[in-house]
Formats: C-alpha cells, sequence, structure tokens
C-alpha cells in the first residue's frame, strides 16, 4: 500500500474519541448540531461550542454504491455511502450490512454501528469508528 | 493599468508516461515565453495530487531551476482541485502589488500510479476526518449529490448525460483536448458505474498535463483580467442547509462580477468533475433555473449558437482532463484565448467578457476569474 491512504497510528489514536461515542459539537451560539466535531460551528462561525452526543438513529437522505474505490477497497467494491438525517443533524457515512442493495432507498430508516472502517497494511493500524445499516426488520422505506 | 494575460503555454492532456513534473512544466511555460522574450519575476506553481503521488516539496525552486530562472522569487500555491485558479489570483495579486511580471505554472500527474492509489490520494479533496474516512476514493460525494439531484427536482438520468456528450463534442475540436471523440448522449447511463447514478463517462479521465500562464502590469497579450475572486464553502455537504446550491461559488462569482462591473460574461469554463458538479455550478451562476441546467444543456443553449454563454469550449474537465492542480491555468488559458479569438477549437463568436470558475471537491473552497478583451 502506498500510504496516501487512511489515518497514521498515532492519528487514529489522539482522534479516537468522537468516532467511538460518536461524539460531535453543539453551538452555544445558534444551538446546532454537528459532525465530526470542527473547532468552530460550520453554520455560524463560533467557536464557543460543546461536546454532544448524536443520535445514533435516522433517515437515509441519499445514497451511492461506489465502485471507483480506493485501494484496500477492491474487494470490498461497490462501497455504499449515505447522506444521514438525524434531525439535529446530518452526517456523510459508509452504509454497512446492505445485504439487499434493492432495498436501499431515500427515506429509509438507518441506525449508527460500531465498525472496522479501515486497516493500513504499513503500520498495522487498524481506525473503528461509526457506520450506518438499514434498520433490521423495518420496511422498504416511505 | 490592469494586469494583463501576456501569453499562454498548454500541453495536451494525455497519459504522458514518458514525461514527469518537471518535462511537462517546462513544455508549457516554453510555449508560453516563446514570443514574449521577457523573464517574470515572479514564479507561482500550481500542482495538488502529485504531492500525495509523486512527493515534491519546494516544487517551485525545483520548477525554477529547470527553467534556469535563477534567483527569480518562486513559491507553490496548492488549494486541492483549485489550485490552478487559487495560484492564478496569487500571481495576479502579486503582480498588481509589484508591478512585476509572474509567470503561472500548473502541472500534475495522474498517470503514473494504478486507479486505485489515485483515488486514495484524490479522496484527499475532503475533510481528512469526514468524508474521506472511509474507502470511498474521489467520487462518492458526487454519487450522493447526484442522487439529491435526481430525487428532488425529478431529473432523470438520460437528460443528464447530455452534459458529457456537450464536453465531448467539445473536446473533438480542441487540440490540447485528453478525450477527443464523441460520446453518445445514450452511452453514458450504461458505461461502467463510478459511484451511481454516475458512470465513468460523467467523469473526468486521470491525466498529466501543464499549463502556464505570464501575467502582465504593463498590459497587452490576450486579455485583461478584470479580477480574480474567491470564497471558501462548508466542510461536508452534510454541513450545508442545501448541498444542491453551492455557496461558495455564488460568493466568488458575486464578488468577482462585482470588482469587474460586470453583469455576466460571454465565454465560461466551469468545474465539471462530475456531470452533476457542471449542473450545480450552472445552477449557482443562475444560467439555469434550479433543477433545469441539464435540460437546457440538452437543448444546447451552453454550445455554439445557444441561448447562453458558450460553457466549456475546451471540453471541460470531463474531456479536455483535469490534471488537479493544473486545471484552473488551464481554464485561464483558455478563457483569454477564446478573448483574443485564437482558441484552436470551439469559439465564443466575438466575445469580449469571460470568466473561469473553478473549485475544490464539493465546493470547500472556489475561485472566480474575469477576463476582458483588450
Ligand atoms: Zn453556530
Amino acid at each position: 500500500m502506498s500510504g496516501v491512504g487512511g489515518l497514521r497510528n498515532v492519528e487514529a489514536w489522539r482522534t479516537r474519541i468522537p468516532r467511538y461515542r460518536f461524539l460531535g459539537a453543539r453551538c452555544k451560539s445558534c444551538g446546532k448540531l454537528h459532525y465530526p466535531p470542527l473547532k468552530a460551528c460550520p453554520y455560524c462561525g463560533s467557536r464557543d461550542l460543546e461536546e454532544a452526543q448524536l443520535p445514533r438513529q435516522g433517515r437515509l437522505l441519499a445514497f451511492t454504491s461506489v465502485y471507483s474505490v480506493e485501494e484496500g477497497g477492491r474487494e470490498e467494491s461497490p462501497i455504499f455511502v449515505g447522506l444521514i438525517d438525524l434531525g439535529v443533524a446530518r452526517v456523510v457515512a459508509e452504509l454497512t450490512d446492505v445485504t439487499d442493495p434493492s432495498r436501499l432507498a431515500a427515506g429509509i430508516p438507518v441506525e449508527a454501528v460500531f465498525r472496522r472502517i479501515s486497516e493500513e497494511d504499513d503500520e498495522g493500524v487498524i481506525v473503528y469508528g461509526v457506520k450506518f445499516r438499514p434498520v433490521p426488520g423495518a420496511g422498504e422505506g416511505d | 493599468m490592469p494586469v494583463s494575460v501576456k501569453s499562454v503555454g498548454l500541453t495536451r492532456i494525455d497519459r504522458h508516461y514518458n514525461k514527469g513534473v518537471y518535462d511537462l512544466a517546462v513544455e508549457a511555460v516554453d510555449d508560453a515565453l516563446k514570443d514574449s522574450g521577457a523573464e517574470p519575476s515572479y514564479l507561482v506553481a500550481s500542482t495538488s495530487a502529485s504531492l500525495l503521488l509523486e512527493p515534491q516539496l519546494d516544487l517551485a525552486s525545483y520548477l525554477a531551476s529547470h527553467l534556469g530562472l535563477r534567483g527569480s522569487r518562486a513559491l507553490a500555491v496548492e488549494a486541492g482541485e483549485a489550485s490552478g485558479l487559487a495560484a492564478i489570483l496569487a500571481g495576479y495579486r502579486l503582480a498588481i502589488s509589484t508591478g512585476e511580471r509572474v509567470l503561472v505554472v500548473g502541472v500534475d500527474k495522474l498517470s503514473d500510479l494504478p486507479s486505485a492509489s489515485v483515488h486514495a490520494a484524490l479522496k484527499h479533496v475532503f475533510y481528512r476526518y469526514g468524508d474521506a474516512l472511509y474507502k470511498v476514493g474521489h467520487a462518492a460525494v458526487a454519487g450522493l449529490l447526484a442522487s439529491l439531484y435526481m430525487d428532488r427536482f425529478g431529473v432523470d438520468r438520460e437528460t443528464m448525460s447530455y452534459w458529457p456528450a456537450m464536453m465531448h463534442s467539445h473536446a473533438k475540436e480542441n487540440p490540447y483536448a485528453m478525450l477527443r471523440f464523441a460520446v453518445k448522449p445514450e452511452k453514458v447511463a450504461t458505461a461502467m458505474p463510478v459511484a451511481s447514478p454516475l458512470t465513468l463517462l460523467d467523469m473526468f479521465p486521470l491525466g498529466d498535463g501543464a499549463a502556464a500562464v505570464l501575467l502582465d502590469p504593463q498590459g497587452g497579450g490576450l486579455a485583461e483580467i478584470a479580477s480574480v475572486e474567491s470564497s471558501t464553502g462548508p466542510a461536508s455537504i452534510a454541513f450545508s442547509e442545501d448541498p444542491l446550491w453551492l455557496d461558495a461559488v455564488e460568493e466568488s462569482w458575486r464578488r468577482a462580477l462585482s470588482t469587474a462591473g460586470v453583469n455576466g460574461v460571454e465565454v465560461l469554463e466551469i468545474h465539471d468533475s462530475y456531470t452533476i458538479m457542471g449542473l450545480l455550478i450552472l445552477e449557482t451562476l443562475r444560467l439555469a433555473e434550479r433543477g433545469k441546467a441539464a435540460e437546457l444543456v440538452a437543448e444546447g443553449a451552453f454550445t455554439v449558437g445557444g441561448s447562453g454563454p458558450l460553457v466549456n469550449a475546451s471540453g471541460g474537465l470531463k474531456a479536455r482532463g483535469h490534471p488537479v492542480g493544473a486545471t484552473g491555468v488551464y481554464m485561464a488559458a483558455e478563457v483569454a484565448m477564446q478573448l483574443a479569438d485564437v482558441f484552436p477549437g470551439v469559439k465564443a463568436d466575438d466575445a469580449k467578457t469571460g470568466a473561469a470558475v473553478s473549485i475544490n471537491g464539493h465546493g470547500s473552497s472556489a475561485y472566480t476569474a474575469i477576463f476582458r478583451s483588450t
């Protein structure tokens, strides 16, 4: 692997907490939440933020099946990616446990699960974090 | 005296296996300087993907050595996919403030490594701890935007396919373009999928190229620069109230028009890394109503004889090509050539004003340069 890809060892460790706990930030100025947490609110620019737990249930706004994936992703291709509406925030995340791609549709309920995101051969670091899956047993979407 | 684009030099975009970054850059510069005689005082280099694929730090100084520009003032600019026009902005401001000639050179090489490695590098145009965290390459965000767009505006896949068809019909006439062949719209939807609903025919090809532009505060040459502006945008499409409206593009365009004192332009080069980005930029520039850009493209509004400005006469990123850090410099050179009536491809008839609009990724930043004929 060329090493242009994922997070480095120390970097992955340093940045793990928001990914492991799905922690975003709430803006004390405008009240909006975002994830992953930046150092300023993406909506109003305020630096006055506090840690905030993101909800784990949401709805799929849009999805894409990605075939032009990078090295290390070929065997899993296509990789499904969604824009997810959590009510209080939106996130872009990989979709997992997609057993039947034909059931992916805008509007279906999805939920956060903790998964392996990537594995870098050159340093042996495994990056974990949140992916989303269609809620098992939920209907076809609306 | 306004700063002018004195001369330009371009290499054909291609898979140049036998040429490296310096070979291509020197070729473009030689082409740009062959008639002008005078040496520039400043060299502003622009490169992006190559910084990850074939690392070279302080590229501008090494390039100056290759060019024999000993003792010149050299620096590099990096702004992802918008690097080239960012370098034009930096070069333009330098030319104004110093009164000296500035040579802007964009160069990038994408064809030396397998495409999976290139996608791994290119995904870093997105935020490292956000949208770029997953193994999704460069196309995922464009796929999401295209999917949202079709859903929200009820645009069908076939209508969007007229964009790449128009780009190929333009590129066919452009000797610098990478993909000089026609593509029928009905072939687009069924081509190899890249990020659904987008296919390989909606996406730029991975090629190498270099472009050079000599900026001269003494005026003369191909065209005058009326303004160069930029704006940053959201760090993710998830942070945008309406990801189908490109805030950074709107603001950079508004600023550039206002500084230039014009209401619009007759010839345009815009960033169409994927079909959807071209359509969203057309709508954000208010050249089409929301959800109507594809329909207008299909009607021929943005080609020769159409009702709108001539858009991407070069063939765009889609078919001229997108050597990432060089693309904005190509755009600036092409628009300047159009205004001097020397563009060697599809021509805007007697155009007096033109613009280049470049963005990074989903619009984390946007740059607009406005030119007028001399
Ligand atoms: Zn805020």
